[in-house]
């Protein structure tokens, strides 16, 4: 940075070296370049080849299963993970562009990473649990 | 609100040509395709729970026909998005092609239509 006065790119500090904005900026490029490879697959493959129509609970619980299971399941977790933390940065994006009240700005951005954690959360346990894992958990909870 | 109103009308009244457009669409799809997610993973919450569950939302969510319409606005948020993404990043990183960025975006269109058309026409197959 030779002068002060003009710095169109804020994403470092005099010293060259990223601030928190500019990790941010590098965040949002590289999580795009992955979802470039893996959201676009997944639209081919889910939408185009394997057709919304037949993606049924059966087909669910069979991509889900075996050692290849554990690969579809990795593979939907980073969409969930990736496209979550992406978006939530690009929406808190538009609420500083948009919110300049200090305290409407934090409550917004609060509700919105709250609200995306609990997405995260129930998308985990559908992940996790499997396809109707969560009716089996909740048939052993009641009794 | 009246700030708001007014920074969006700045927005869509700047004439920036390519870029301005280009940018507004970014933040469109970005946006929009947040909205879909947040749908997405709930009814994936719910289908997950068993058969029943998930057979309504298979058919009332992802198949019926007003979900079809839906979805090809979904793939035209996403496809402009990635696509736009990356003209984004690849410019980013080679600030040299900002000369050629009128032909880069036009060039970013095309690929768009060229993916979307077939996506959309298999999308609205079934329901013709
Ligand atoms: C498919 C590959 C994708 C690529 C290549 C991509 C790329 C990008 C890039 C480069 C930015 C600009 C970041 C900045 O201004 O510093 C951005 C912003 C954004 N992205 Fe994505 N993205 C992708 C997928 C997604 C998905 C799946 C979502 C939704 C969950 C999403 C939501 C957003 C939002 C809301 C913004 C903020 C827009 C704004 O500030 O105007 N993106 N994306």
């Amino acid at each position: 940075m030779a002068t002060s006065s003009s710095r169109p790119y804020q994403g470092k500090t005099r010293y060259g070296a990223p601030n928190h904005e500019g990790r941010i900026w590098l965040f949002m490029r590289l999580t795009g370049l992955v979802m470039f490879i893996t959201v676009v697959f997944h639209l081919l493959y889910m939408h185009m080849a394997v057709g919304v129509e037949n993606i049924t609970f059966d087909n669910i619980d069979a991509r889900w299963s075996g050692p290849a299971g554990v690969f579809w399941r990795l593979f939907d977790a980073s969409l969930l993970f990736i496209g979550m933390a992406h978006g939530m940065n690009g929406v808190r994006f538009s609420i500083n562009d948009y919110v300049h009240n200090k305290i409407l700005n934090f409550l917004l951005t609060a509700a919105v990473y709250g609200l995306g954690l609990f997405l995260i959360l129930l998308g985990s346990l559908a992940i996790v649990l499997g396809a109707g894992g969560l009716g089996n958990l909740f048939q052993r909870l009641t009794g | 609100m009246a700030a708001l109103v007014a920074s969006i009308y700045r927005g869509i009244s700047y004439r920036g040509a390519e870029g301005q457009w280009a940018w507004i669409l970014h933040r469109a799809s970005g946006l929009g395709i947040v909205l879909f997610l947040y749908m997405h993973i709930v009814s994936i919450f719910i289908a997950a729970i068993g058969p029943g569950p998930y057979a309504w939302v298979h058919a009332t969510l992802y198949t019926s026909p007003p979900a079809k319409v839906l979805e090809v606005f979904l793939l035209f948020g996403v496809l402009y998005h990635a696509f736009n993404g990356m003209r984004i990043i690849i410019i980013d990183f080679f600030p040299a092609l900002g000369k050629y960025q009128r032909t880069i975006v036009r060039i970013e269109l095309v690929l768009v239509v060229v993916v979307l058309v077939p996506a959309a026409i298999i999308t609205l197959r079934g329901i013709f």
